[in-house]
């Protein structure tokens, strides 16, 4: 039987939904893993091309941490006697430690949260309690399920990384400002005292399609910027520019120096940093190719998976055809059909589309005037809320001046507004149906 | 074929391109000499044409155009170019040229953008607390990238970022385009100059917002086939004495906005005589009363579509609206700047609907 509770102050519930917030944009389940001196959280992607885990140091991190494993553990569930490892939806884990609670009530903000595992053999429900304790006596109680799981960890062995760069994330954030939101894909490679990131996208050029093309994007920033740089020039490694933002957003709001190191293309790229008893690491495989450019489009091998600690069972969840010698990474010394404009799987642009959130939003950082542009778009259902308040009719924003009989209607409204917008309204006329007025003909 | 300019002004660059996208994907970019225009013809809805001389946005100096013709049309991802011109709006120097890439031919963008780093700390005392204070979290595993701060500099120093952007365009042959022209129509009965767009743009998406949750509630039976046709038009009307009103209405409220003492300007004497100038339809309702109904012309024209026209406010302009009754509204919007307004003009062309 297993034991492990720990506790934690309000500021570590927002860096644990931090954390967790980052995880999810990898997968849906988090893998959690307590030691004796740490926890750890990772997830690795489907695709087994990103791994990112995030490491809570048992004594710095939390306000008391325990951790023990009594005679009779399930010996099933881990392999290690001292470790203990379950799984857990993300979802489930960001309501819960949805520390922040909004401004009005401030009297019941979480003061503490606890959090307890209650494993019995015996009984048939196996909880992970969260205990939120609020102001006023308020404790918000959360019993989720877990399930047992082999956790896989993607290797990196620091050490043979021969290429290696240190730099502040708010300007790698500044570069990402730069690209658009269809970019998948991250190329980075340095020459004439440059580092040059490149956004691109693996798509079929269909020649009637030109137009439809996503924007290439370069951005070359100063060696000088970063604070350690030793890379081999010329070398260009290419990641998912999802994976590439999720770590750098975490990095920023960590506030933290990241640090990425890499050998070589094909070979995976790791971003680390460390932070108040947290130790982050995305290890990211690469694509690119040794020598050359632009290789014209042609047959793609598949991304190579991370090789895993333990071995998995090798389930090829890739719809690509995967030849064997990708899945275990080979050294791919002579790989020389690794594209930079290649074809890309519907499967894997479709699914970089539904998990990017709205671009929009995001970009408003560096490069917007003061004087907000923003005003002028088009309004989407979302923003109307806000733009009631712009206008200034009613100071208050009372609903109750508007009317009973508007204010009973409004939540029946919302269902068919959104239905129309998906439908798409056409703006106006058409042109064919006025010919009889003599106009614009 | 040769265009390549260095940019002028990319803040104006940057919001016309977010207004033209908000009405259509796909712009014919016209670049001659002397002129760029941009036009934007939907499917349905609002036409735009718009013409500007060369120095509103690229500097002259530098403006290089070569062509058989003289003139080169691009299609362009209107979309695509905005954003790529976001990254220049704050930049030091924009490059723009014509260019290709195996067989697709380009816009790219070159911009350096510069900034002043912060520095660790503005004395310039090496960093050690940062490091310390880093490291001391950490094993010896990772100290070896913290340890490399102390050798560098940590006083703030300009920093320069150089942004490629490039876009695929189509280049269009002139025969593509000479059949396309911009539309005409009957002089107007009213032209009015607009109060402030960004009033008028919040009003009417408080009205348009209000009939379209009326409308959705009073025929929840609707299909979807009708949702289309029922979305709420805005009743636009002006006369000749300074009044712009806008009006909406369901079977349940009829809501309604009225400026006053706006401009009517008056048409420039020098082009038409004396006897012309009195036969024009916006003469002969200056002479009807303000109180007449029959004084007022009036369109109707979607509120959506309204709202995407009115985006235009953010690059500040001065509009004429002249108001065709029942039949059209011309925008004619003229970018403030100290270039001449009559060479720099957006015209917008809405169609009235029928009365339902």
């Amino acid at each position: 039987m297993t034991s492990l509770s720990f506790s934690l102050a309000p500021k570590a519930i927002y860096q644990l939904h931090d954390a967790l917030t980052c995880l999810a944009k990898f997968d849906d389940n988090v893998a959690i893993e307590a030691e004796l001196d740490l926890l750890r959280l990772s997830v690795l992607n489907l695709t087994k091309t990103a791994y990112s885990a995030f490491v809570f140091e048992a004594d710095s991190f939390f306000e008391s941490y325990s951790f023990g494993r009594g005679r009779g553990g399930s010996s099933s569930r881990a392999t290690r006697p001292d470790k203990f490892s379950c799984q857990v939806l993300i979802k489930a884990l960001l309501s819960a430690f949805k520390g922040k609670t909004s401004g009005r009530d401030k009297d019941t903000s979480v003061e503490r949260c606890e959090v307890e595992l209650q494993e019995d053999l015996d009984e048939t429900e196996c909880r992970l309690v969260i205990r939120l304790i609020c102001g006023l006596g308020v404790i918000k109680l959360y019993k989720l399920t877990y399930e047992p799981v082999h956790v896989q960890h993607a290797i990196f062995d620091r050490s043979k990384a021969r290429n290696e760069w240190s730099i502040d994330p708010k300007y790698l954030k500044e570069i990402t400002d730069h690209f658009g939101p269809s970019a998948e894909q991250l190329d980075i490679y340095s020459e004439h005292g440059k580092a040059v990131f490149t956004s691109f996208t693996t798509k079929s050029s269909d020649g009637k399609e030109i137009l439809r093309q996503p924007i290439h994007t370069s951005v070359a920033i100063d060696k000088r910027d970063f604070d350690y740089y030793l890379v081999e020039d010329h070398l260009h490694v290419a990641i998912h520019m999802k994976d590439f933002k999720a770590a750098i957003a975490h990095a920023e709001t960590a506030n933290a120096m990241i640090t990425a190191r890499f050998t070589r293309p094909c070979r995976p790229l790791q971003f680390a940093y460390d932070f108040e008893g947290i130790k982050s690491e995305f290890t990211l495989m690469t694509r690119g190719e040794s020598s050359g450019d632009d290789a014209p489009d042609s047959s793609r091998a598949a991304p190579a998976q991370l090789s895993a600690r333990q071995t998995p069972a090798p389930v090829q969840i890739s719809q690509r055809s995967t030849t064997s010698e990708t899945r275990q990474m080979p050294p791919p010394r002579s790989r020389s059909i690794r594209p930079l404009t290649g074809t890309s799987t519907r499967a894997s642009q479709s699914n970089i589309e539904t998990q990017q959130p709205p671009p929009s939003i995001e970009f408003d950082s560096l490069f917007v005037p003061a004087d907000d542009d923003r005003q002028w778009d088009v309004p989407n259902e979302e923003d109307e809320g806000q733009a009631e308040d712009e206008l200034g009719w009613d100071a208050t924003g009372d609903q109750a001046s508007m009317g009973p009989g508007l204010r009973d209607i409004e939540p029946k409204m919302t269902q068919p507004t959104a239905e129309e917008e998906e439908m798409g309204i056409p703006p106006t006329q058409r042109m064919s149906q006025l010919h009889g007025l003599g106009l614009f003909d | 074929m040769r265009f390549r300019s260095q940019l002028a002004n990319a803040s104006i660059f940057s919001k016309l391109t977010a207004s033209l996208s908000s009405l259509g994907k796909v712009c014919w970019m016209r670049l001659e000499e002397g002129f760029i225009r941009f036009t934007i013809i939907p499917d349905q809805g609002t036409q735009v044409w718009a013409q500007l001389p060369v120095d509103s946005i690229f500097e002259e100096d530098s403006y290089i155009l070569e062509s058989n013709t003289g003139v080169i049309n691009l299609e362009v991802p209107i979309g695509s170019l905005h954003r790529a011109l976001r990254s220049a709006v704050a930049a030091k120097s924009t490059n723009l040229r014509l260019t290709k890439k195996g067989n697709v031919p380009l816009l790219a963008l070159t911009i350096r953008a510069t900034s002043w780093t912060t520095g660790t700390n503005a004395l310039g005392i090496p960093d050690i607390n940062n490091t310390a204070e880093q490291s001391s979290t950490t094993d010896t595993n990772t100290n070896t990238n913290t340890n490399t701060n102390s050798t560098r500099p940590s006083g703030p120093r300009e920093r320069e970022t150089v942004i490629t952007q490039e876009i695929p365009v189509k280049v269009l042959h002139e025969t593509a385009v000479e059949g396309l022209h911009q539309p005409q129509c009957r002089d107007p009965d009213v032209n009015i100059l607009l109060p402030s767009l960004i009033q008028l743009k919040s009003i009417s998406e408080r009205f348009t917002k209000l009939a379209t949750e009326s409308k959705s509630t009073t025929s929840s039976s609707s299909t979807t086939g009708s949702s289309s046709s029922s979305s709420p038009k805005l009743e636009l009307s002006a006369n000749m004495h300074g009044s712009l009103r806008m009006t909406i209405g369901t079977d349940a409220f009829r809501i309604s906005s009225t400026w006053t003492d706006l401009v009517n300007p008056s048409l420039d004497p020098g082009q038409l005589g004396q006897g012309e100038l009195e036969q024009l339809p916006s003469e002969r309702m200056r002479g009807l009363a303000a109180d007449d109904e029959a004084a007022w012309a009036r369109v109707r024209i979607d509120g959506k579509d309204w709202s995407r026209i009115l985006s235009v406010g953010r690059l500040n302009p001065r509009v004429v609206a002249s108001f065709i009754n029942e039949t059209a509204l011309v925008l004619y919007v003229f970018l403030p700047g100290s270039w001449n307004e009559r060479d720099s003009c957006l015209t917008y062309y809405i169609n009235s609907y029928a009365v339902e």
